[in-house]
Formats: C-alpha cells, structure tokens, sequence
C-alpha cells in the first residue's frame, strides 16, 4: 500500500513539475524531462539463507543531462538497482514487479539479446575497482574498440584511430603506443579512464558510475570526477553516480536520492539535501560527516546499531530501530513519500502535520548556516 | 632469453644426473637381484653375475655405466630379453606407448573442455551436478581398475572390442578398434581432472568484474564467455596439460599390461620385476627427461601466450 502511495505522489510531482516549471529558476534540472524512469523496482535474491529483499521499491527519475547521485551505505541497494537498469543481475537475482521505462519501452520486458543492443550504446556503466574490470590478458584498445567493431560500426583498421580518439577524450596521452598494450601496464587512474573510454565507445546517453572512485586513492579520485563531470557536460550525458560518500557527492550531483535498506528514503536537489535535511537517516549521516571547522570539545555523531537484515525487512520505517526521534507509527507503518517541494521528497513520519517538530542536531545546523551565508556572499 | 634457456637446460641436466644417481643405487639396493631364483646354481649365478659386471663393487659398476652412457650406450638388458640392446629395445616401444598417449589426449582435452566448460555455464543445475558426480568417480577411481572393468563388460561379456591390443604393424580397423579401450581407459582420469578444473576456473571469470564491463559494453554473454572469459580460464589449463600427459604416461604402465600393448609402460613393468638393471635405468631416463624438456617447454611457451608474463624476466614491459 505504501508504494502506491509513493507512486501515486511521485507522479502528480511529475505532472506538476511540467506545469510549474517557469515558476522554478534556481533549480534547472526540474525542467528537463526525463530519459530513465524508473517504477516501485522490487529486486531479491534466493539464497540458502533465504529471500533477501535487496530492493523495496525504489523509484526515480533521470532528466536529460543531470546527474542523479544515489547514496547509501553497503547493502542498501544502491548498486543492485543500478544493474537492474543495465539488466546485469546476477542468475540468483528475480525482478518481482517493477518498471523501468526507457525510449518508450520497459527494459525488464526486454529479452537479453535484445538487452545487449541497448547496454554499452544507450546506457552504459563503469565499475568500482578498475584494476578488476578490464580483461587482464586483451590489450586495452582492442577492449575500448571491441563491440563497435563487433556490431560492425567500425572496421577493423579504424579502430585505432577511433580508440586512439578515445583514449584522447579521457585523458591518455600516446594513445597510438598505449593502444597495445595490457592493464597491468597501466595505473589504477589510468585503467579508470580506460574504463570510461570503453564505456564511451559505443556514444551511450545515460553513464552509471557505480562507486568509481572508491578503489582510487584521494589525488586521482579528484582527477577521475573531473573527467566524468567534463565529459558529463562535453556529451551531454545523464549520469547515475552510485557512491558512499557524501563528499563526492557534493561537487558533482545535481539531484541526489538516499538509499536505505532498499528504498528511497529521501530525494531532492543537492542544496536541498544539504542545507534542508528531512528524513532522519540523511540528517544524521550528515551530523556524522567531519568538519574541518570542528573543535576538538565537539563529539561526532554516530548512528547507532546496523542496518536491518534484508531477509527479513522490517515493518514500518526501517530506519526506526536506530533513530531516537522515531514515532510509534514508523514500527507500525511504512510511511510515504511526503513532498516537501516540487523536487524535494522524503519517506518519514515526521514530515506528517501531526508529527513533533524536528530539529537539526546543533552543530550540523551551525555548520548549514555558514555555509548558507558563505554562499550567500560568494 | 637465450641466455635463459641455457641455463634452464644447464639445470635439467643437472637434475637429470641426480635423478640417475637416486635411481641407481635405490634399483641395486633392492633386495635379490637378476639371478636370485634359488633355482640357478651358485656356479652359474657366478658366472652370470660376472658376466654382467654384478660382482665388482657398486662404485666400480656406476662409473662404467657413466662412461657408457658418456658415448649414448645404454647398455644391454639382463633379463627380460637378454643381451639385447636397451636403446633398441626402448625405441621399438616408445612408439607405440606415445601414439596411445596422444590419442588420450585428444580424447581428453575436447572432452573435459566441453564438460568443464557447460557445467560451469550451467553452475548448480542438474547438468553440473551430473558432471560433478562423474569427476568424483574417474578421479577417485585409478585407471587400471577402469581398464579392467572396461575390458570385462566391453570386451569380454559384450564382444565389442578385442580383449588385447593388436599388435598389426599398419593401422587397420582391428588395430583401431583394439585401441578404443585402453585409450578410455587412460582418459578418464584427465577428463575428470580437466572438467573439474575448467569448471571452478570459468566460473570464477565469468563472476570477474571485466566480465561485467563486456556486458555493459553491449557484448551478449554468448560474446562475452567466448571473448573474455574462455581466454582467461584457459591459461592455467595449459600447464595442467602437461600434468596429464605424465599422468597418463604413469598410468600406462598398469594399463599396458592390462591389454597386453608392447610399449614402454609394459616394459618398464617387466625390467622392475626382473631387476633388469639397465633396463629400468633407461626407462627412468626417458620419462624423467621427457617430464624436464615438456615442462621447459611449456614455460616457454607461457611467454608468448600469456602478455603478463615475460620468460627470463627480460624488460619487456614498458
């Protein structure tokens, strides 16, 4: 019942947006309409333990040209809903209900042969461990080249030259010399960019990056958003940026959607979800960010206990178990999407016009202000 | 890399003398010798005994075996075809015990990849399970036993087959259909060990993380096992090849005398039995050197189909 009522909100929002949207001038992205959309996706897996509810019905949209980041901790179905849409689930994996609507049609209809015509050439994906997810023993140009040349788009005596294009794209330099050789003549960054040059091959419209900077150390991790946000903007592509990390996050999101336990659990702009927090999850993992404007008399906040067990998800909110602020209903009763604005939308009880007022832990709400003001003069 | 190789043969020599050396002694230290049966005079085990050179001391008889083999004489069998020239002996058989060899292989190698590989396509369904249950049994079951069963029900109670090996000196029908079973025989084990491997080794890849970027690249998986994953699983499959001639090299010697073949296998089981000194001895040689060179053989070649690895640790690398 609760994901009806979460489908039915998101899509009166929709509508709304494409009326509203001349009234909106700050937000750009709510005008953009959307390339991906995604419909109460229900994703489990059988194991020998049992069913594990990994995704609880998540939906999202993706507009033209933004970049949606999905954050949430391990295990909250952040990177399962993104191999949903790239139709790579694992055999042990089923689909329960849910769509996932793309160019007119539900990818989940699809069969994988049909599937393969759209990975790689609509939508396309890197992974998180460069140093994994090239083939050890293909010689990186040929990997970059390799399904244009199969699907006949090249021939084969252009591939260098298209690869070496590639290559140049993505930041490589010598492109014609390194086209010959192996991954392990490369460096982690570097086998990163080749990734991305693989995954760019075949001119997809939608990139999803799931963690691609977590296996890179700090320097290179900078380097490597960069590059993806500049080649973002030079292609015009819509970006899912799946990550952990709130700090990545920031520099490169233009919407962001808080995963936990296999839902949604808040979504809105970057600014919103920064400065705006409303779902009880997102507020403390916020607080539970360090600062640098942090004396030392200050504690961290910590959220306690784990996440829940997705073979057996929880009633209600399942955030509750570890959040203080909980409501009695939030064990009872799963709530829905509450707006907040045309873009802003949260999945909690406290936003209901009955529930106590919440305030910000104080030292998240100071460190909102100065950043508010800081932006103000800048 | 030349530098390499010679030093790679400098050590299989090496090696090889050790290797004579422990064979020497072990074969003369075993108790009885040629001529114990109590049968035979204490006169003429005199004789015979000095005539093969058996009464001086141990020392004396290994240099002169040393010198002879210094000139490639390998000396002449004692007894189970005496004062015939081993070298000859060794070089009629080898023959046939090598052609039967490769004939496993070709057996074993389509076979165990095909299995190897669908069950590890097919990982967990009724399909692998079958094939598992398979490998357990040739693995756990030696070959010999294998032989005999197999020369029971099909040759001895269904008359498919001839109960021995041919010995016609063309290949013929007869000939051809009286290898059917031996071959079995020292192919199952390499089949199982093979499916196995290639089962646990594929369905690793197939998990890998490059496997995922192919597919998200658009290859279908189809594309994807043939491009990425076979390549990948198959590397370390090549040295196991080595590992199953030798096998089936060993398990020839049981499985020779079960079919009557004259090759080596049989001959080597003979020269032991019989303490025919000089006869074991150039057995040993033979399979310890075929093991050596196959096994340089195969580091060599893993430079040129491996890129990740350079023989001699030359700077190939950038």
């Amino acid at each position: 019942m609760g994901n009806n009522t979460v489908n039915t909100i998101m899509k009166d929002n929709m509508t709304t947006n494409n009326v509203v949207n001349t009234t909106t001038n700050t937000v750009t992205n709510t005008q953009r309409n959307s390339i991906l959309s995604v419909k109460d996706l229900h994703v489990s897996f059988s194991t020998y333990g049992g069913t594990v509810n990994a995704v609880r019905g998540v939906s999202f949209d993706l507009k033209h040209g933004e970049t949606l980041a999905i954050v949430g901790e391990s295990g909250s179905g952040k990177s399962v809903s993104s191999k949903a849409v790239m139709g790579l689930l694992s055999k042990n994996a089923s689909i329960p209900s849910g769509e996932i609507h793309y160019d007119g049609s539900n990818l989940l209809k699809l069969t994988d042969k049909e599937f393969s015509k759209i990975r790689g050439s609509k939508i396309s994906m890197i992974f998180q461990d460069p140093m994994l997810s090239l083939n050890p023993v293909m010689k990186v140009g040929k990997q970059i080249t390799e399904m244009l040349f199969l699907s006949g788009k090249i021939k084969k005596k252009d591939a260098i030259a298209k690869a070496a294009q590639l290559m140049k794209a993505v930041g490589i330099e010598d492109a014609e010399k390194r086209f010959h050789q192996y991954p392990f003549q490369f460096s982690g960054g570097m086998r990163q960019r080749i990734v991305i040059a693989c995954a760019l091959a075949g001119e997809p419209e939608i990139l999803i990056c799931d963690e691609p900077t977590t296996a890179l150390d700090v320097s290179v991790q900078a380097q490597i958003l960069d590059l993806i946000s500049d080649i973002q903007k030079k292609r015009n592509l819509s970006v899912i940026f799946i990550t952990h990390d709130l700090g990545v996050v920031a520099g490169i999101a233009d919407r962001i959607a808080v995963m936990y336990a296999g839902k949604i659990v808040e979504i809105g702009t970057c600014d919103e979800i920064f400065y705006d927090p409303r779902h009880p999850y997102t507020i403390k993992l916020l607080a539970a960010m360090p600062d640098m404007d942090m004396d030392g008399s200050e504690e961290l906040i910590s959220i306690p206990g784990a996440p829940p067990d997705m073979l057996y998800p929880p009633k209600g909110d399942a955030f509750a178990a570890r959040n203080d602020q909980a409501l009695k209903i939030d064990f009872e009763k799963e709530p829905p999407m509450f707006p907040i604005s045309e873009t802003h939308f949260a999945a909690t009880w406290l936003l209901h016009p009955y529930a106590p007022k919440v305030e910000l832990p104080p030292s998240l709400q100071k460190r909102i202000n100065k950043a508010k003001t800081e932006s103000k003069k800048g | 890399m030349f530098k390499y190789i010679t030093q790679r043969i400098l050590l299989m020599i090496l090696t090889l003398f050790i290797i004579l050396v422990m064979t020497y002694f072990l074969v003369q230290s075993v108790p009885g010798g040629p001529f114990a049966d109590p049968t035979i005079k204490p006169a003429v085990r005199a004789v015979l005994n000095r005539r093969y050179h058996l009464d001086q001391p141990i020392w004396m008889q290994f240099l002169q075996y040393l010198k002879g083999l210094s000139h490639l004489d390998f000396g002449v069998s004692i007894k189970v075809q005496p004062q015939a020239d081993v070298f000859k002996m060794i070089a009629a058989r080898f023959p046939v015990t090598i052609q039967l060899n490769l004939l496993s292989n070709l057996v074993i190698l389509p076979v165990g990849f095909i299995l190897g590989i669908l069950a590890a396509l097919k990982k967990n369904s009724i399909v692998d399970h079958s094939i598992q249950i398979m490998v357990v049994v040739f693995i756990s079951v030696p070959s010999f036993v294998l032989a005999a069963l197999l020369q029971y029900i099909f040759a001895y109670k269904l008359g498919w087959f001839p109960i021995t090996f041919s010995t016609a000196r063309h290949m013929n029908l007869e000939k051809l259909l009286s290898m059917v079973l031996p071959v079995l025989a020292l192919s199952f084990g390499g089949i199982a060990y093979i499916a196995r491997y290639l089962r646990d080794e594929l369905s690793e890849v197939l998990n890998s993380d490059f496997m995922l970027l192919a597919r998200a690249k658009g290859l279908t998986m189809r594309q994807a096992v043939v491009r990425h994953a076979l390549r990948n699983a198959l590397f370390p499959l090549v040295g196991m090849i080595l590992g199953i001639f030798i096998t089936v090299l060993s398990g020839s010697i049981v499985v020779e005398n079960v079919f009557a073949i004259p090759g080596t296998g049989r001959l080597s089981l003979a020269a032991i039995s019989s303490n025919d000194y000089p006869l074991v001895m150039a057995n040993v040689l033979l399979y310890t050197a075929i093991g050596l060179f196959a096994r340089l053989i195969l580091d060599l070649a893993y430079g040129l189909i491996d890129p990740r690895v350079t023989v001699g640790g030359g700077k190939n690398a950038e």
